[in-house]
């Protein structure tokens, strides 16, 4: 594996201001809220089984708090007097190759930076807090995986993170306008481009246009269906991806918001709406301000509290009737616990089917899919990925469900791996796909 | 005073001090300034995180581990009860029969908790592949302090020995991982207010 080599090469090749780069950065992620994090595991274990990668390969190495402890042993050896003192006695460790190469392993290779291990943990430490901070410190000694580098890469030289060129989203947005068109009869319908003092700017996964085009013909019927006032935007700021809330590197994470908030800005839009993507919400909604340093002077919401306030608003009509079979509901980690996105989509899926069934545990609780933090960009641990996801795997399987809607694409992209791998049978879909199906047109 | 009494009183104020520290030295690494707009409250956050968010039923990880969950808590109480005892101790404080009793149950409880959770990060192997020395001398530290307090309620002329023991534990105390008994509080204000701010805090549904 030539990308491997490179890792390793790279591994090999660190000086001794590599590493103090490293540690800099590091520090600098850290904020009282971390260093108190730091200093507060207790080594109990008992968040082992919070964790999808522990549950489904119980090492020593998958259980969280070992996973922190080679962190902060390296930060007690650099930022505290007892691990200068008695390194033995506190576990206080130099941060050398051997210790690169483990944190690589550790929160590249076996996190998905769910933080379902922040809502388990008996003291209560948000583990992908120091988590990001050392893929940041790694980013700056070149140690991040470099297909998900490639990602974020795509996203800062094409504008999308799969540099799909501006002729190829425009003509599938056409593409898609007329089917719409045809599906709904009705020559008004419009995935309007470009539309200057639009309510909404509505964003997109490039997964949609280039793979998934009737998940963003769903969404446009829906809007359709609303009467909306909306846009996508022809150039840079219709992608809603992020990958810099994986590589943690929030300069490139900052270039990649402004896409954003230039398009905002050019279109004159008042709401920035995020479709169906949990990273892309979490980097969008909470992330992007901090990495710009401002606030926002527009709004940013989910399609799914949109689709939400049509249902309550009664702006759309749904015969759930048209949904009968057995649905149930993934939630992206980032869209609900870290999010705070955790009942629209219920209210509306309530709505839209006449069969749904919780998946156990679920909301904040729910299992990560395997697919989060980056780890469908990184081949170098897609077996981990596809085991990890096992967890989810037997949720769908207990729930009994044929239907699985996911309201985040990279999380569509790793259940259909595991409905392959698990032999789940069952269909993936968005909540917008399952509304479109519902919708009663012109009611 | 007797000596050892004072320097218990001593190492209490080593103790709190080197907390205070170590606080104001976490302190110092800064708050960060946020920008997103909030979709909750964090004060609700952080009432969630120190109430219903600590109850076994809120994780998973305690529903799945109730003995351990269990052995802690009566540890930790043995802990507490341990230092009531001290406090009573030094200051000559006479406690009724009926609060003795209740005392030698708690710290009964403590001992079987320390020394178990003690067993347990021996004999289990990922618990011992997660461990330092300073979980091994922490606890050992910890559950004798609740074995001689429990002795003393029985032999008064132990307590040369409790105290000694209890210098050693509250020198300790801020030097490893005993320092969590402030930043337990610090961290779970921080995740609350986190989750809060966040509208994950408490939990909706």
């Amino acid at each position: 594996m030539p990308e491997l080599d490179e890792l390793e090469s790279r591994l090999d090749a660190l000086t001794e201001a590599d590493f103090q780069q490293g540690l800099e950065v590091f520090r600098g992620k850290l904020k009282k809220a971390e260093a108190s994090y730091l200093n507060s595991c207790v080594h109990c274990g008992l968040c082992a089984s919070s964790c999808h990668y522990h549950r489904m390969d119980s090492t020593l190495e998958n259980i969280p708090a070992h996973k922190l402890e080679l962190i902060s042993s390296v930060f007690k050896r650099n930022f505290t007097t007892m691990g200068r003192i008695a390194p033995g006695l506190v576990g206080a460790k130099p941060f050398d190759r051997e210790m690169a190469k483990a944190w690589i392993d550790a929160v590249f290779g076996r996190c998905s930076l769910c933080g379902r291990c922040s809502i388990n943990c008996t003291i209560g430490i948000a583990l992908p807090k120091i988590f990001r901070a050392a893929r940041a410190a790694l980013g700056a000694m070149g140690l991040v995986p470099p297909d998900l580098q490639a990602t974020v890469d795509n996203s800062l030289l094409h504008g999308n993170n799969m540099a799909v060129t501006k002729q190829d989203w425009v003509e599938t947005v056409q593409w898609i306008e007329e089917e719409l068109q045809l599906e709904t009869g009705d020559p008004g319908a419009k995935l309007p481009l470009d539309k200057q003092g639009a309510k909404f700017l509505f964003t997109v996964n490039p997964r949609e246009p280039k793979f998934f085009p009737l998940s963003l013909q769903a969404s446009a019927k829906v809007f359709w269906a609303a009467k909306e006032d909306w846009t996508l935007a022809s150039d840079g700021g219709w992608d809603l991806t992020n990958y810099g809330l994986f590589n943690c590197n929030d300069e490139q994470a900052g270039t990649i918001t402004k896409h954003l908030v230039d398009a905002m800005a050019r279109l004159g839009c008042k709401t920035l709406v995020i479709g169906e993507c949990g990273h892309g919400y979490g980097a969008a909604r909470w992330e992007g301000p901090e990495w710009l340093r401002k606030s926002y002077p527009f709004e940013v919401k989910s399609i799914l509290e949109l689709m939400d306030e049509y249902v309550r608003d009664g702006r759309i009509q749904l015969d759930p009737s048209k949904n009968t079979a057995p649905v149930t509901l993934h939630d992206p980690c980032n869209l609900v616990r870290h999010g705070g996105i955790c009942e629209a989509q219920r209210r509306v899926l309530r709505k839209a089917t006449t069969n749904f069934t919780e998946m156990t545990p679920n909301r904040v609780e729910n299992f990560c899919c395997g697919g989060g933090g980056g780890q469908l960009a990184m081949a170098r641990y897609k077996q981990r990925r596809i085991q990890s996801g096992g967890m989810k795997a037997e949720q769908i399987k207990a729930s009994g469900a044929k239907v699985v809607v996911a309201p985040c694409h990279n999380c569509i992209d790793q259940l259909m791996e595991l409905n392959k791998e698990y032999q789940l049978n069952v269909q993936i879909k968005t909540v917008a796909e399952m509304v479109a199906e519902a919708l009663i047109p012109n009611p | 005073m007797e000596p050892l009494h004072l320097g218990v009183l001593l190492a209490g104020a080593w103790a709190i001090l080197t907390l205070v520290f170590l606080h104001l030295n976490a302190k110092a690494y800064g708050k960060r300034t946020l920008y997103s707009k909030p979709a909750g409250d964090s004060v609700q956050g952080v009432v969630y995180a120190f109430t219903k968010g600590m109850a076994p039923w809120a994780k998973e990880s305690v529903r799945m581990n109730l003995p351990s969950y269990a052995a802690g808590m009566v540890f930790h109480a043995g802990v507490f009860t341990a230092f009531g005892l001290l406090f009573a101790a030094i200051f000559g404080l006479e406690l009724p029969p009926s609060l003795v009793f209740l005392a030698r149950i708690l710290t009964v409880g403590g001992v079987l908790g320390g020394f178990s959770l003690f067993g347990k990060r021996i004999f289990k192997p990922q618990l011992r592949g997660l461990s330092c020395p300073d979980d091994f001398v922490a606890n050992l530290l910890s559950s004798l302090f609740v074995l001689l307090a429990l002795t003393w309620t029985f032999s008064p002329a132990l307590a040369g020995v409790w105290m000694s023991e209890a210098i050693l534990l509250l020198v300790y105390a801020p030097l490893g991982k005993i320092r969590h008994c402030f930043f337990f509080f610090t961290t779970r204000y921080h995740l609350g207010a986190f989750f809060g701010r966040r509208g994950t805090f408490p939990p909706r549904a």
